[in-house]
């Protein structure tokens, strides 16, 4: 079984994990994603994630979708954390189940880049002397800015 | 006709909102829609933009209807 979901609460990995577990698989791959203390040299004391959270669960949905095209996989689920997350704590999992690891490994990868281009999700990043919303380098759709 | 715009992360810090209304007269596109936010709020164009109508990720050649929910947020940067 597939799932997607975006949780105020602590992420416990390794339930994800077996949740995408069927009998036919041989292998799930789980990526999780933490929060890094230093980025581009400066020191984060906390993150904070928002979601446009309909859009973002539509998004995840058809990542799963695509990602059962292009890969040989079985079960996938995705769970984004959101809100005040501590250094160290789990911002993200993906876990996919495939009959063979190679799949599992390409798809999870696939899955995590896709993501960080396409779900609206953002994180904002608090320093001791300030704080930033992060935006992404790389997202997937792009709109011109007015020139009027 | 009404449409609601929400904003997130920094496009809402800009806005001072996470939610306006418009009330566009009839016939304009998400673009139209777009530039007349953008007017309002000149701090947006320092973003790299992207837009959504009914949560699908949107150009700026779409009809906007009565009722319809439009976001504008910058690049995202979940994970």
């Amino acid at each position: 079984m597939d799932f997607y979901e975006l949780t105020t609460d602590p992420i416990d990995i390794t339930s994800v994990a077996r949740r995408v577990v069927p009998p036919e698989c041989g292998a799930t791959v789980t990526l999780d994603g933490y929060v890094r203390k230093f980025t581009k040299g400066r020191e984060t004391l906390h993150l904070v994630y928002e979601a446009y959270e309909p859009m973002a669960l539509k998004e995840m949905q058809k990542l799963i979708e695509q990602a059962r095209s292009l890969f040989e996989i079985a079960n996938v689920g995705i769970v984004h954390r959101l809100g005040k997350l501590e250094i160290g704590e789990t911002s993200v999992v993906i876990s996919v189940a495939a009959p063979h690891r190679k799949a599992a490994f390409e798809a999870c990868e696939w899955l995590i880049r896709e993501l960080k281009r396409t779900v609206p999700v953002w994180k904002k990043e608090v320093y001791s002397d300030g704080e930033v919303w992060v935006e992404g380098d790389d997202p997937k759709y792009s709109l011109p800015n007015s020139t009027a | 006709m009404s449409v609601r715009i929400l904003f997130f992360g920094a496009t809402a810090d800009v806005v001072g909102a996470q939610e306006i209304q418009l009330s566009p007269t009839g016939g304009e596109t998400s673009g139209d829609v777009f530039d007349a936010v953008l007017r309002d709020h000149p701090g947006l164009r320092n973003h790299k933009l992207l837009f959504s109508v009914n949560q699908e990720f949107a150009s700026r050649s779409e009809p906007v209807r009565d009722g319809d929910e439009l976001a504008i947020f910058t690049a995202v940067s979940g994970g």
